[in-house]
């Protein structure tokens, strides 16, 4: 399954890849970066992602706008929100325009592992 | 505009004390709060995230290099460059800023985060009283400062 990263902060895009690239998601391989929801739009019309982490506070951009994007373009894509917005109303907003799962942030390794396989499990 | 009570100050308190514990699993100790009343030096690097909707004003965490490069380097980063630096208060800030939101309602807004580097950063966005917590993480010394009122 290919993953798409979206998120502003490089600190995270690199620390998501690196959980994924050491193996600790199996089937899942990195397809892309994105730094905020235009250019996930434009690098998912190329890549194809089956599964996409995203961040909602971006510029350009922003997750709950990309979210709602994505899913025209491809409703079969994977959606996991991971963002610092760990309210629940933001959480059920995400949910209820189709996103598969959500990670608050600050997260653990084995948090997001858990949730990418859990949303990746999902398809 | 009301200011923040005890509890709202407790939330960011906890919410530093919690993401450093999370990220580096190394619990900072919280040196001191209070309200500033003149002028605040920050350090190096420092992440602002401006707040909206149901409070105005912002929050900056301002932390030097060395504590920066160590909390990157401990999630494996290989970039250490002033530049990764930045990103990395930013996303700090940012993560305050969103978890605040839990306590505070969905109806508080924020921003994107602004990065700057320099001392003075916390001097010239504050305005004149805000609320000043120190730290320290494995022997380096930081500050969250926020500088917020309920919008009435």
């Amino acid at each position: 399954m290919r993953l798409l990263i979206v998120d502003d902060s490089n600190m995270i895009r690199t620390r998501i890849s690196r959980v994924v690239q050491s193996g600790g998601i199996k089937g899942v391989v990195l397809a892309g970066l994105a730094r905020n929801g235009a250019e996930a739009l434009r690098i998912a019309r190329a890549v194809r992602p089956d599964v996409v982490t995203m961040d909602l506070t971006m510029p350009e951009m922003d997750g709950i706008e990309c979210i709602a994007a994505l899913l025209k373009f491809d409703p079969s894509i994977s959606i996991l929100v991971v963002s610092a917005l760990s309210d629940k109303s933001t959480a059920i907003k995400a949910l209820k325009l189709g996103a598969r799962g959500f990670v608050a942030k600050p997260f653990t390794d084995e948090e997001l592992q858990i949730a990418l396989l859990d949303v990746a499990d999902g398809r | 505009m009301a200011r923040l009570n005890d509890t709202d100050l407790k939330l960011f308190i906890d919410s530093i004390r919690n993401y450093l514990k999370v990220t580096t699993r190394q619990e900072p100790q919280i040196t001191s709060a209070f309200l500033g009343t003149g002028q605040i030096e920050g350090f190096e690097f420092n992440g602002l995230v401006t707040f909206s909707g149901s409070h105005n004003g912002n929050i900056i965490v301002s932390m030097p290099d060395k504590l920066v490069r160590e909390i990157l380097l401990l999630q494996h980063e290989t970039d250490l460059g002033d530049s990764n630096l930045l990103d990395a208060v930013g996303e700090i800030a940012n993560t305050l800023a969103g978890n605040a939101r839990k306590a505070l309602g969905a109806e508080l807004q924020i921003s994107v985060p602004v990065k700057t580097q320099g001392s003075d950063a916390i001097q010239t966005r504050v305005r004149k009283h805000p609320y000043v917590i120190t730290l320290r993480w494995n022997h380096y010394e930081a500050m969250v400062c926020v500088d917020m009122d309920r919008a009435d």
